[in-house]
């Protein structure tokens, strides 16, 4: 069945992709909204039946557990309701959000139904291969959604930042995976079991770097607030609802590894309290409305951090229930403020005024949302901050004194940044005209601001869903449950503080218009890429310089460097000076016909020379005892010394003068490949690793070859696999040539 | 071209290809006991080619179909076992009683060797052919009845 | 091993990498055949001393050279073989569209050069 919903994911991104042409955008988004849907009602048939872990899996090389597997356990199931059902509805928003001929609408319908399907692929990867891959597939499509104004030099920048730090933290996540794998002994996520010491340590960081990167902790957050610039819809989708879920959701899937580690809960959680303060911070500074929903991401994303990194059961369960539920109502925010800036033409919280009576509905969607996100009865924002704060309250120690700052202050903040941006957004403020009402954006607004309210209606079936991910994640969370009315508690009391601390704190700040901060992380994050690819270039220059010679001359000095340890076994006992005196008459005349050719001036000169080489190979075959290699030698050379000799006919008779250094340069690496290759090959020769058996290939190669030229058998029969490559090669060269030769002058042609 | 000069050294190719030929045919099927083989054979067809070439005389043969029919050849003798269910390129040895030369036993590296042969040639004429040997022999030859 | 074999395949390789860092096809295409015959010799000479040809109705076993690197060897030789060719038609391209057949310095990692100053 995953194969089938992804199947249809790809197959359906390959044909909007190719069909831009004929179709306009509004057409392709509504078509690119059935793979979507059918999944997310896939999945929840699956929730509600409550059946086991569907297990998909392919092996591609078996050694090395490489390969792709998915299996959608409670937690998967829960996030593929998440990303399919919002994403179904983004979709059918989009529909409204783009004016009907507007421009690319095959490549954003394609590229956020293909970030559709690598989140699936994400959120059921169940190799750590398969969840690096879809991490990165994520990363790639968010950088196409993100850019999809393409032609504004500040949303490329931005679409850069995105990617530089999202896809820089994905391969410090394949490292962290790559110890974890190799510490736990398995690929599969699934089976990975608890795992400590330095090892443990060193994964832990690494992944929660890559956690932080994707999920914009501080201080790798500053991609978030520039993803705005994409549209809307993607920033509904992508950058609150799923993408920056994945690292919270790496993280709880990699918990259950870390639970030893001390690092993965310190780090964890300053990471986790530092976003969700200066989130909620950034949220109450900016004025456009789309940045205070970004920051609030920031913060709320924090929370989740700071709750996993807490680790219990409570807090397990907590972290789930809130990412539940913020998924749902910051898609609804995110979806409102895209429609208010369609129909008003402005995002900026100084020119909206008075909306809660010119849109109603959007107003209304808002305020349940929002109030949502603040975590106010009776939504279901307030039963998942409920557990928040239970999980805070049953700590104790320095533990509790850090995430009582975080989650009980940033609450404080949310409640104040929810308020502002309520009473700005829709309070009385100047006359902002406003546009007709589209239905195709104002319904799936509708139904997710909905979702909380009945959310905290049905909280049973909420509680059906989320627990059984919490369960496992850790098995403590069982005894837990969302609660419609926690009765007079400690947190109870908490959370009615904080409402009543954010609200006067809000109301206090949204009379006062803020200036628009200076984005400095941006900056400095631009900076920071900017002079990477610079010292990049500078390097690619003086490395790749062009020159043929050089290349040659660098590679062959390595080369011969490296064979330089063979040295050590360097041991002359088995050394002859020749076999037959014969023998060193043709070294020398081979030797110094070669250098002759290699000094002689004249083109002719340099041919026979090499036929003299190639004369001079044949005798030594034939003391040797290869008759085979001696004819063959001495045919070749005829041919090559005819072609040399035709070929360059057409040439100058003397070679360029050659002069310089750099000539010394030469010289120099090529006696040093020289004396290497023979000392590589003495010291070699000292201990051979085996005999060939002369008297079986003897006998074998007349009784099944048919012959009594061994070599001859060798290569025609045993194998002959081999010679069928080289005359496949010869024909190549062929064909090659004759096609250089039949190319026409590109100046005669032009 | 020196060769082309000289109508001695023309009639001494014209006479001495058959003889070359001769020399290949028998390196070819040489090969499996003797020194020689399908590689051998093709180069010394292809220096008989490419003598003619350089001297300017006649070439009778199209150098793209011998490469494709070589390669087809080599590919239907490594390809063909699969058929019978023996593993690609098993040798199949056929032993005949022909009159005049005695008992011939052959195998089916022969036409695979004669596939090697056509794409050696192939390839020599390509070179001469992309190294424009033919307008080097044809400048080089003295026009009859008039200087250039 | 024989030294005189040492030093062919050692003469050999000097002579073959100093041809190929030259700047002049026909240098470079010579310097590839040299290093080609080194390749060969080194292959031969690694299989055991020399004997009588591998021919099996003419000589025994036990006097026969190696046949295996001679079977390689023989590959080596014909590839390296179509290798020289293609390179001679490479440097009569190279003398067709420039007048000689040197080999230039990659215009492309010029100008990557040229953007970084």
């Amino acid at each position: 069945m995953l194969w089938t919903l992804l199947a249809m994911h790809v197959v359906a991104v390959v044909a909007i992709a190719g069909s831009g042409r004929w179709l306009k955008i509004r057409v392709l988004l509504a078509c690119a909204a059935v793979a979507p849907a059918a999944t997310a009602i896939w999945a929840s048939v699956q929730l509600l039946q409550g059946s086991g872990p569907t297990i998909a899996e392919l092996t591609w090389v078996e050694g090395l557990d490489l390969g792709l597997r998915f299996s959608t356990d409670a937690l998967a199931l829960m996030m593929t309701l998440l990303v399919s059902g919002i994403g179904a509805l983004v979709f059918v928003y989009a529909t409204g959000y783009f004016s009907a001929d507007a421009p690319s609408g095959a490549r954003f319908s394609a590229s956020l139904l293909g970030f559709s399907a690598s989140m699936l692929g994400l959120v059921w990867a169940d190799s750590v291969w398969t969840l690096f891959i879809f991490w990165e597939l994520t990363s790639v499509t968010s950088f196409l959604l993100v850019g999809h104004k393409n032609t504004d030099e500040k949303v490329q920048q931005a679409a850069r930042r995105a990617l530089m730090i999202t896809g820089a933290g994905g391969l410090v996540l394949l490292a962290g995976l790559l110890v974890l794998a190799s510490e736990a002994g398995t690929t599969i996520i699934t089976d990975i079991g608890q795992i400590g010491g330095s090892a443990g340590t060193v994964a832990a960081l690494l992944v929660l770097v890559g956690a932080a990167t994707k999920s914009a902790q501080v201080p790798f957050h500053v991609w978030l607030p520039g993803a705005m610039a994409a549209p809307t819809p993607v920033s509904a989708y992508l950058h609150s609802a799923t993408m920056v879920k994945a690292g919270v959701l790496l993280l709880a899937v990699t918990g259950g590894a870390f639970v030893d580690v001390q690092a993965f809960q310190t780090v964890g959680m300053a990471f986790g309290v530092t976003s969700v303060l200066w989130g909620a911070i950034g949220a109450l500074r900016h004025r456009d409305a789309k940045l205070i929903l970004a920051w609030g991401t920031v913060s709320q994303l924090g929370l989740l951090v700071t709750l996993l990194s807490i680790g219990t059961g409570k807090a397990v369960f907590a972290a789930v229930s809130v990412l539940f539920a913020h998924a749902l109502f910051k898609a609804a925010l995110f979806l409102v403020v895209g429609e208010i800036d369609i129909r008003t033409g402005t995002r900026d919280i100084d020119e909206l005024g008075g909306l809660a009576r010119k849109m109603p509905i959007a107003f209304a969607v808002a305020l349940a949302a929002g109030l949502s996100m603040a975590g106010a009865p009776p939504l279901l924002g307030f039963a998942a901050k409920e557990a928040a704060i239970e999980a805070v309250v049953k700590l104790s120690g320095f533990e509790m004194i850090a995430a009582g700052i975080g989650i009980i202050g940033g609450s404080v903040l949310t409640v104040a940044y929810t308020v502002r941006f309520l009473v700005t957004v829709f309070g009385p403020g100047p006359d902002t005209p406003v546009g007709p009402r589209r239905l195709a954006m104002t319904l799936p607004a509708v139904l997710l601001g909905a979702a909380g309210l009945v959310g905290f209606a049905a909280l049973g079936v909420v509680n059906e869903i989320v627990l059984p991910a919490a369960v496992e994640l850790n098995a403590d969370a069982a005894k837990y449950s969302l609660l419609r009315w926690p009765g007079f508690t400690t947190a109870f009391g908490i959370s009615a503080a904080v409402l009543i601390a954010g609200a006067a704190l809000g109301g206090a700040l949204s009379r006062h218009a803020a200036h628009a901060p200076e984005p400095l992380g941006a900056d400095s994050a631009d900076r920071l890429i900017d002079g990477t690819m610079s010292v990049a270039r500078q390097v690619t220059a003086r490395v790749q310089h062009g020159s043929l010679p050089v290349y040659v001359t660098v590679m062959a000095s390595t080369a011969s460097l490296a064979a330089l340890p063979f040295f050590a076994d360097l041991d002359t006992s088995h050394l002859v000076w020749a076999d037959q005196p014969m023998q060193a008459v043709l070294a020398v005349a081979i030797v110094g016909s070669a250098i002759a050719g290699a000094f002689v001036g004249s083109r002719l000169g340099a041919a026979l020379t090499l036929g003299a080489v190639g004369t001079g190979m044949s005798g030594l075959f034939i003391l040797h005892g290869a008759p085979d290699l001696a004819l063959t030698q001495l045919l070749v050379e005829t041919i090559v010394v005819v072609g040399f000799v035709v070929g360059l006919g057409h040439l100058a008779r003397q070679f360029p003068p050659v002069t310089g250094g750099w000539r010394t340069v030469r010289l120099t690496m090529s006696i040093l490949g020289g004396v290497a290759v023979a000392g590589a090959l003495a010291a070699a020769s000292a201990n051979p690793s085996g005999r060939t058996p002369v008297e079986q290939l003897a006998t074998e190669s007349v009784e099944e070859g048919g012959g009594n030229n061994i070599v001859n058998v060798i290569l025609t029969d045993m194998r002959a696999l081999d010679t069928l490559g080289e005359v496949v090669v010869l024909a190549t060269v062929a064909v090659g040539i004759l096609a250089l030769a039949n190319l026409r002058d590109p100046e005669a042609s032009a | 071209m020196i060769a082309a000069h000289s109508p001695i050294v023309r009639l001494g190719i014209r006479a001495a290809s058959p003889l070359a030929i001769l020399v290949g045919v028998y390196l070819l099927f040489a090969g499996h006991n003797q020194p020689g083989g399908g590689f051998a054979a093709g180069l010394v067809f292809g220096a008989v080619a490419a003598l003619r070439t350089v001297a300017g005389l006649q070439r009778p043969i199209n150098t793209g179909a011998l490469v494709a029919a070589g390669t087809a050849l080599v590919a239907v003798v490594a390809v063909a076992p699969l058929l019978w269910g023996d593993p690609m390129l098993d040798q199949q040895i056929v032993s005949a009683e022909i009159p005049l030369l005695g008992k011939v036993k052959t195998g089916s590296a022969l036409p695979f060797d004669i596939g090697v042969t056509a794409i050696v040639v192939g390839l020599v004429l390509a070179v001469l052919d992309g190294l424009g040997a033919r307008e080097l022999a044809e400048t080089s030859v003295p026009k009859p009845g008039g200087a250039k | 091993m024989s030294i005189a074999l040492l030093f062919t395949i050692g003469g050999l390789t000097t002579v073959g990498l100093y041809l190929i860092t030259a700047r002049s096809m026909s240098r470079i295409l010579l310097g590839f055949a040299l290093l080609g015959h080194a390749a060969v010799l080194a292959l031969l000479a690694s299989g055991g001393p020399p004997g009588a040809a591998p021919i099996t109705n003419q000589s025994t076993p036990a006097e026969i050279a190696n046949p295996v690197p001679q079977a390689l060897a023989l590959t080596a030789i014909v590839i390296s073989f179509g290798l020289t060719l293609f390179l001679l038609a490479l440097a009569r391209r190279q003398q067709v569209l420039s007048g000689d057949d040197l080999v230039e310095d990659d215009l492309e990692d010029h100008r990557i050069a040229e953007g970084t100053t």
